[in-house]
């Protein structure tokens, strides 16, 4: 037998110290994903990501639906942050139909995106928690994480996949009284993951795990173009909400959280401090929000787009999550792209594994703030 | 900061979640509470009324066999047929009405936001399993009744933490 077998297919010894290991798709730690990893005994050698298990064709199915039909499908690449990556769609609908938003669903948009951000780092925080062996990590932001649940439950009308933003606005107004308990329920959320602290991030059992592990440097971030968590904890301050603001960002004071060390450690406290941030804009953008008014501008039954390509971009709670529409005066998008955080950040992952040790792989490869559904899209 | 006391600081973080209340929803005996009946769409302002997507509601006396929901769901999930009803109904000529596969409706209620003429809204009720898959297709007959629901636990936050009810 001589059929040459796809790199990472072969598990036999590739000379006399290295072996082949694979990790995944089917391990419960590495998601949807196969890691290709060479292993010198208990150091790794090489590592080759191996992604596009769940690739879905979203962009493909984008070009069939029309502007309005598409938001169902675009936001299951990432069902705990919904509201993020249909963000920039709507923005870039909206710049091609020449729709302006009213000034109470911007900022209707900002809390769900902002309490969308929260939910997800909360998934991805307690399946770090797991990942490291930490099990009361696991149970309490899972736990914690009902809260801000509740809150869109009741705002959108679904706990995850909430449709909530279309063209033109939001798709609902606020439910009475929402707005004491979003306060209520926020400021109990903030004072619950301050307590991490002390279990978590504080605790010498994980300093010890993960810092000084998976080194990513300045200038190898900017070089690689990571993006969001990943870049922030390099050292690099960028927040779109900061450099770009879109919507109503510009009159929030949004503070971006950067730390220089670029270990694991760092970038998995980054999200940690971007959550206590995003309580903080929800308590701003709740106050500076029009008590009444308009949240929807209508649209036409199937609305054309002129000749024309938008781009734009939005921070998502894992990094920079950009949407590019081509259209060409018909209802659907001539060509839909979306750039996602995740698979940005995956291309460091070969860089920050070689030389550590085997066991360090699950702290590194999650402190990426990796989502394999959303990198295959 | 030592290694030892660092370690007792996570240890008593920990103990001390001993003495708060526990939350945690005891779902089938516990229902948590939506906002309203369920989400509902104003066709003249163009804007929903929030509240949760769960199961359809038909008014028969209101649906008009018009399909603009079917043809909502056909870039979406596929899930809404229209068929025949043996009722007449004078603004119904056609006498059919949509029937909706819950196993492929994805809950989006875009065509809640479709129908103009206020006959189709979502319900709170989301206990929709079946042992057949046909137990999941529900006719305009099912989806006339209104659901019987008893949902009343909200999440209380005091002095000792958050808990449902």
């Amino acid at each position: 037998m001589t059929t040459q077998l796809p790199p990472g297919l072969s598990l036999e010894k590739v000379d006399e110290k290295i072996m082949t290991l694979n990790v995944g798709p089917q391990h419960p730690g590495s998601g949807h994903m196969r890691l290709i990893i060479q292993v010198d005994g208990d150091y790794i050698v090489a590592c080759d990501p191996d992604p596009g298990y769940v690739h879905r064709g979203e962009e493909k199915m984008a070009e069939y639906r029309n502007y309005i039909l598409n938001i169902p499908h675009l936001e299951r690449p990432i069902i705990h942050d919904s509201c993020n990556i249909l963000y920039p769609y709507c923005l870039a609908v909206e710049e091609i139909l020449g729709l302006e938003v009213p000034e109470r669903a911007k900022y209707m948009r900002v809390i769900a995106s902002e309490l969308n951000r929260c939910v997800y780092i909360q998934y991805w925080l307690g399946i770090y928690g797991i990942f490291l062996g930490h099990s009361t990590m696991f149970m309490w932001p899972m736990g914690d994480r009902e809260l801000l649940i509740d809150l869109l439950e009741k705002m959108t009308g679904a706990r995850v996949t909430h449709s909530y933003f279309i063209p033109g606005g939001v798709r609902n107004d606020l439910p009475a009284n929402f707005e004491d308990v979003c306060l209520r329920q926020v400021n109990y959320f903030e004072k619950r993951i301050k307590e991490y602290a002390d279990i978590f991030y504080d605790n010498p059992i994980l300093i010890h795990r993960t810092e000084k592990t998976g080194i990513l440097s300045r200038e190898d971030a900017i070089r690689l173009g990571t993006t969001g968590s990943v870049l922030r904890a390099s050292g690099v301050d960028f927040d779109v909400r900061k450099k770009e603001p879109y919507d109503v960002y510009e009159e929030l004071d949004v503070h971006s959280n950067v730390l220089k060390e670029g270990d694991s450690l760092a970038r998995s406290k980054i999200p940690w401090l971007d959550m206590l941030e995003s309580c903080n804009i929800i308590r701003q953008a709740l106050e500076k929000m029009p008590k009444s008014g308009s949240i929807r501008k209508k649209l036409k039954p199937n609305p054309r787009g002129g000749d024309m390509s938008v781009y734009k971009r939005v921070e998502s709670g894992r990094g920079s999550l950009g949407c590019y529409i081509v259209s060409k005066n018909k209802p659907e998008p001539y060509r839909l792209k979306l750039s996602v955080p995740s698979f940005r950040n995956l291309i460091a992952l070969p860089y920050l594994l070689k030389g550590e040790k085997l066991g360090n792989m699950p702290a590194v490869y999650w402190s990426l703030n990796y989502w394999p559904v959303e990198a295959d899209r | 900061m030592g290694t030892a006391s660092g370690i007792i600081k996570a240890l008593n973080s920990g103990v001390k979640h001993l003495a708060i209340k526990r939350f945690t929803l005891r779902y089938p005996e516990q229902k948590l509470k939506f906002v309203g009946d369920g989400y509902q769409y104003d066709p003249t302002t163009g804007v929903g009324i929030a509240g949760y997507k769960g199961r359809h509601m038909l008014f028969h006396d209101k649906c008009t066999g018009c399909q603009l929901c079917a043809i909502a769901c056909e870039g979406i999930a596929e899930a809404i047929a229209m068929v025949k009803v043996p009722e007449e109904w004078k603004h119904n000529k056609k006498a059919i009405m949509p029937q909706i596969d819950y196993g492929k409706c994805v809950f989006c209620g875009l065509c809640v936001d479709a129908c103009p003429f206020y006959a189709l809204y979502m319900t709170n009720d989301y206990e929709l399993s079946s042992f057949t898959k046909e137990g999941l297709i529900y006719t305009p007959a099912q989806l006339q009744v209104k659901p019987d629901v008893q949902q009343d636990a909200e999440i209380k936050i005091d002095d000792r933490g958050a808990s449902h009810g």
